[in-house]
């Protein structure tokens, strides 16, 4: 029994200097790190926007825009490109949650004339080799000028026009649905996009 | 026993994969290209190596009956440290290996060393113990993950190889290509060693 406090004081010194050790690090860390999420924001909204002389990353407008399944708001931040004060875009990110394994978060931009400029997966965990030619250059590019008229937004073995992917169309499906799912919100909210962006 | 012994013994004779059959969970699950079997090889390489030194370092001070904890608070430090230094400073690779990285912690040929070898011997024989066995676990990734990318997806290292019109075996890439490949791997070893 004498050997407890011995056990129990070399354990806990070595998570002491296990969380100093940590915590120094995570100090270290913490600004490249956060620069690297807020570049590669940015790296996602050049690909989905036209050509903007802003930064988009300050220039957002959040709205409440549905709940989830166990009833919590669901927030959406729009991200505004301009160029020379003209809105030429907004980008935001909506999530599918019916992709074949986790959800896929789909980062859609679309023009002040409701039509998509273009889109780029952010995160996915579909099958390598099948589900993940979802965030194929080619793929996204499907979607490039559709709007929510001019297109039948299913994929092709449900009678619509997107290619669902062979062996996959799960997650072409998801994705189909998550870039409509965009434009009927950028429908909805336009007025408030837009007319913040009167008055910056 | 010499450095170098220690060194060798775990590139062939007592290969983490082929001849102990440790941390087949990584293994298995992030060699579907021969890039992501580098990477994750050299992860795991890198903690193997920093566990086995400390753990060697304190050897005399850690008491018997509270190792294991030790051992995997040190591990899982260690781990945190490195999926911290990726996302800070090799953002591309945090994200192509980003959720098998915390797995690490959990692959038993880390604990697996640091019970049976590292806490047995002085720091410059456990910092070659664990070069040993990364180069061994590292080597069978990036051959697996290589195989598995050349018939999976006709490519290698993310180059075409047998050029567009080739059809890939997709199920080189799911999950049964891993097990079939990792099977007709060791059976091979096996015959290679009888001879």
């Amino acid at each position: 029994m004498n050997e407890f406090p011995r056990l129990l004081i070399a354990l806990t010194l070595i998570a002491v200097i296990a969380g100093a050790i940590l915590a120094t690090v995570e100090s270290v860390t913490r600004e490249p790190i956060a620069e690297q999420r807020r570049l590669q924001m940015l790296r996602a909204l050049s690909a989905v926007l036209p050509a903007f002389d802003n930064s988009p990353d300050s220039d957002t407008l959040t709205i409440t825009t549905g709940s989830d399944r166990q009833g919590r708001e669901v927030e959406t931040i729009f991200y505004r490109g301009r160029n020379e004060e003209q809105l030429v875009g907004t980008a935001f990110r909506v999530m599918a949650p019916d992709g074949y394994s986790g959800n896929i978060a789909v980062m859609v931009g679309i023009r002040p004339d409701h039509s998509v400029h273009a889109i780029e997966i952010l995160t996915h965990a579909e099958t390598p080799g099948l589900g993940d030619k979802i965030s194929a250059p080619w793929y996204k590019a499907l979607f490039i000028d559709k709007t929510l008229e001019g297109s039948d937004w299913r994929v092709k073995k449900d009678g619509g026009e997107f290619d669902q992917l062979t062996g996959a169309t799960i997650s072409a499906r998801a994705v189909v649905g998550a870039v409509r799912t965009g434009l009927e919100l950028y429908r909805e909210h336009e007025d408030k996009i837009i007319a913040q962006g009167d008055n910056p | 026993m010499s450095l170098a012994t220690d060194f060798k013994r775990g590139i062939w004779k007592e290969n983490a994969v082929f001849k102990l059959l440790l941390g087949l969970c990584p293994v298995l699950a992030v060699t579907t290209s021969a890039e992501n079997g580098l990477g994750m090889g050299l992860a795991t390489t890198f903690v193997l190596v920093c566990s086995n030194a400390v753990v060697a370092l304190f050897r005399h001070l850690i008491p018997a009956k509270v190792r294991i904890p030790c051992f995997i608070l040190i591990i899982a430090s260690f781990v945190t440290v490195v999926q911290l230094a990726m996302e800070a400073y090799a953002y591309d690779l945090f994200l192509a290996l980003g959720i098998f990285i915390p797995l690490i912690v959990c692959n038993c040929l880390i604990l697996g060393r640091a019970e049976a070898f590292a806490s047995k011997h002085p720091v410059s024989h456990a910092v070659a113990d664990g070069l040993g066995m990364g180069a061994g676990f590292t080597l069978v990734l990036f051959v697996l993950g290589g195989i598995r990318e050349l018939i999976g997806a006709g490519a290698f290292l993310g180059f075409s190889v047998f050029g567009a019109g080739y059809q890939p075996v997709l199920l080189m890439i799911l999950p049964p290509g891993a097990f079939i490949t990792l099977g007709l791997l060791l059976a091979l070893m096996n015959k290679v060693e009888k001879r």
